[in-house]
């Protein structure tokens, strides 16, 4: 899952983005309004996390202008301004999910994993896929009860599969969704990591759509 | 006494008795005078109608009323000082008198005596004073009276005047007393006496200012709160990473930023705190003569250690021995090119320069700071000096009070600021009134 960070302040920055990759999110962060708009128009972020008070374009216009163009990426708005009137306005204007600072990681970890979970349907915040278990909040992986050992980029992969179950993916797709701009991708990781996770849920888990990609079939 | 109302009424009842007091002695001391002239006439024609035949029947006086007449006492003597009559004997009046009038005062009280020769006698008429003064009394009296009948009334009217003269206080006062911190509407300026208009002219004026004041002490609270949000997440936030270190290397990481954080916390503490004070309401020390070449020095021997961290040339330039004196607060002035300095050496690159230069004209002194970092834009130049004012794409970390302060400073000084390109970078300009 990639998220999208619009914060001018460095030291907030840098620190959500440490923490939520820590939570297995590719993060990407951006320090102005218009950056982040340019950001935002290549459509690769599952979530936006933005702050209000922006230097150059406030955070309350770009969120405006996101919407008239019928973008409906969730959006969760990270500020010190915790009036009711600006929360309401914020929610009003297309926030998804409003969160005053000083926020603790854990639960804007949650949040998002809530906001990422309701725009993918489910209520459940657990995936059950056939006899695979995945929770994205604790990391844990079942296969019919017994916990499955997976590393976070493992993680990460399955659970872009599993979010949206019968959707293909393509490479592209998968490596936008694990890796933020400033991590290295080896040409061959995405197969090494289908490769390793077929071993440990079973062959037919994940399947290959040969020229198109990967995809997690419904369960039937 | 702390009633206005009582005092009206002590003091001017108390005026009012005096001056009927004054005029019942004024009337009683005429009438006497004028009782004087007239008795002395009746005893002298009484004395000239009296028979001077010694022997023939006292004559019923013609002139006075009856009790007048009964006061009236005659001794008749002839030349050889025998009497020959007297009207009653054993009065203790003199048995010989000089010829005129003349005043004597027996056990009976003072007497009014006339004697003359009526051809071989004398003729002397006795009358006592006591009926003079007593004539006099009671004129005094009768007019007075009256007046000291109407002093209850006065104090009824002036009572209720005064009373009805201070109700508009009490109707201020109780206007006062619905005013709350949260509210404070000006007074309602209705009809009124001109002698009160004045006072509530100056509780509105007050109370404009106090609701200004209060205004801005909020807004700054809510501003200042809002601010610390910013470094406390951070804050926050580098804890948590340091929780969740997995190695040494990562916990010692984020450590370091925690440090910067709280640092930084601090900083906008401290710059909350003296902007506080330099506040215009805040309680001031007194204006001294400072000079502020001194204060130029010191600042730049503290901020020399920055500069040089930063690889800045740091210096003040042109003659530095000349005193330039101001009038102000020596402590605050540091505080200013304190800040103006930390800016400078903070927004200009490595291996740049900030210059400080002194100038003392006829009547302005003038300390200019000088740097050769990008500079602030012509649109820009007003809003610097608000509070938490951050330029578009400012990288640096600041407090965005430095500037609010310096403008506070110079504002209290009297001083102006002016902010132009120096050949590259910004100049700050603080021009002083000479002292």
């Amino acid at each position: 899952m990639r998220l999208l960070l619009v914060e001018d302040d460095p030291m907030i920055g840098e620190g959500v983005r440490k923490g939520l990759r820590q939570e297995g999110f590719a993060v990407d962060w951006v320090q102005d309004g218009r950056a982040a708009e340019r950001a935002i128009d290549n459509d690769v972020y599952d979530l936006l996390l933005l702050d209000l008070g922006l230097p150059g374009k406030d955070g309350i216009d770009v969120l405006a202008s996101l919407r008239r163009r019928g973008n409906a990426i969730p959006v969760l708005i990270l500020t010190a301004r915790d009036a009711v009137s600006d929360r309401v306005k914020g929610l009003d204007i297309g926030a998804d999910d409003y969160l005053v600072k000083p926020f603790d990681l854990e639960e804007l970890s949650a949040r998002v994993r809530a906001l990422l979970r309701r725009k993918s349907g489910r209520a459940d915040p657990v995936i059950q896929i056939g006899n695979v278990t995945l929770n994205p909040a604790t990391h844990e992986v079942f296969l019919d009860a017994n916990p499955v050992a997976l590393s976070a980029r493992e993680f990460a992969l399955l659970h872009a599969l599993a979010d949206r179950p019968g959707a293909v993916l393509s490479r592209a797709q998968l490596e936008e969704k694990l890796y933020g701009w400033s991590e290295e991708v080896e040409s061959n990781t995405i197969e090494v990591y289908v490769h390793s996770l077929r071993r440990k849920l079973g062959q037919d888990f994940i399947r290959n759509v040969r020229g198109v990609g990967y995809m997690v079939p419904k369960s039937s | 006494m702390k009633s206005i109302r009582h005092r009206l009424l002590v003091w001017l009842l108390s005026g009012l008795t005096l001056a009927v007091a004054a005029a019942g002695l004024r009337i009683y001391f005429q009438t006497l005078e004028e009782a004087n002239a007239l008795f002395d006439f009746h005893l002298k024609q009484m004395a000239a109608s009296l028979p001077s035949d010694a022997f023939g029947p006292v004559p019923p006086p013609s002139l006075g009323a009856r009790d007048l007449q009964d006061q009236l006492i005659v001794q008749i003597w002839d030349r050889t000082g025998v009497q020959l009559y007297f009207s009653r004997p054993g009065s203790n009046l003199p048995q010989r008198a000089e010829l005129g009038f003349s005043t004597v005062i027996t056990q009976q009280g003072r007497w009014r005596i006339y004697s003359a020769m009526e051809r071989n006698n004398v003729v002397q008429v006795a009358q006592p004073m006591r009926l003079r003064q007593a004539l006099a009394a009671g004129m005094a009296l009768r007019s007075i009276v009256p007046l000291l009948l109407l002093l209850p009334v006065l104090a009824v009217l002036i009572w209720i005047t005064v009373g009805s003269g201070l109700r508009p206080l009490n109707r201020i006062a109780s206007a006062l007393g619905e005013r709350t911190p949260q509210s404070l509407p000006a007074l309602e300026e209705g009809p009124m006496p001109i002698e009160v208009r004045p006072l509530v002219q100056a509780l509105n004026d007050l109370l404009g200012r106090l609701a200004r004041a209060l205004e801005s002490q909020r807004n700054f609270v809510a501003d200042a709160a809002h601010e610390l949000r910013t470094p406390l997440t951070a804050v926050q936030l580098q804890i948590q990473l340091a929780e969740r270190a997995e190695s040494e290397a990562e916990r010692r990481a984020a450590f370091t930023d925690l440090k910067q954080g709280i640092s930084r916390a601090s900083h906008l503490v401290r710059q909350l705190l003296t902007l506080a004070r330099q506040e215009p309401d805040a309680a001031q020390r007194p204006d001294v003569e400072v000079d502020l070449a001194e204060i130029a020095r010191r600042v730049l021997s503290e901020q020399a250690p920055l500069a040089a961290e930063r690889n800045i040339e740091l210096g003040i330039t042109g003659d530095d021995d000349v005193a330039v004196p101001v009038r102000g607060d020596g402590e605050a002035l540091r505080v200013m090119l304190g800040n103006l300095v930390d800016n400078a050496i903070r927004y200009t690159p490595g291996g740049g320069a900030v210059d400080v230069s002194l100038r003392a004209t006829q009547d302005r002194a003038e300390i200019i700071v000088a740097d050769t970092g990008s500079g602030i834009p012509e649109s820009d130049r007003e809003r610097v000096f608000d509070r938490f004012y951050r330029r578009d794409g400012s990288e640096t970390q600041g407090s965005g009070l430095g500037l609010a302060i310096v403008k506070n400073i110079a504002d209290r000084h009297g001083a102006v600021i002016a902010l132009d390109d120096a050949e590259p970078g910004l100049r700050v300009r603080v021009s002083f009134p000479r002292p």
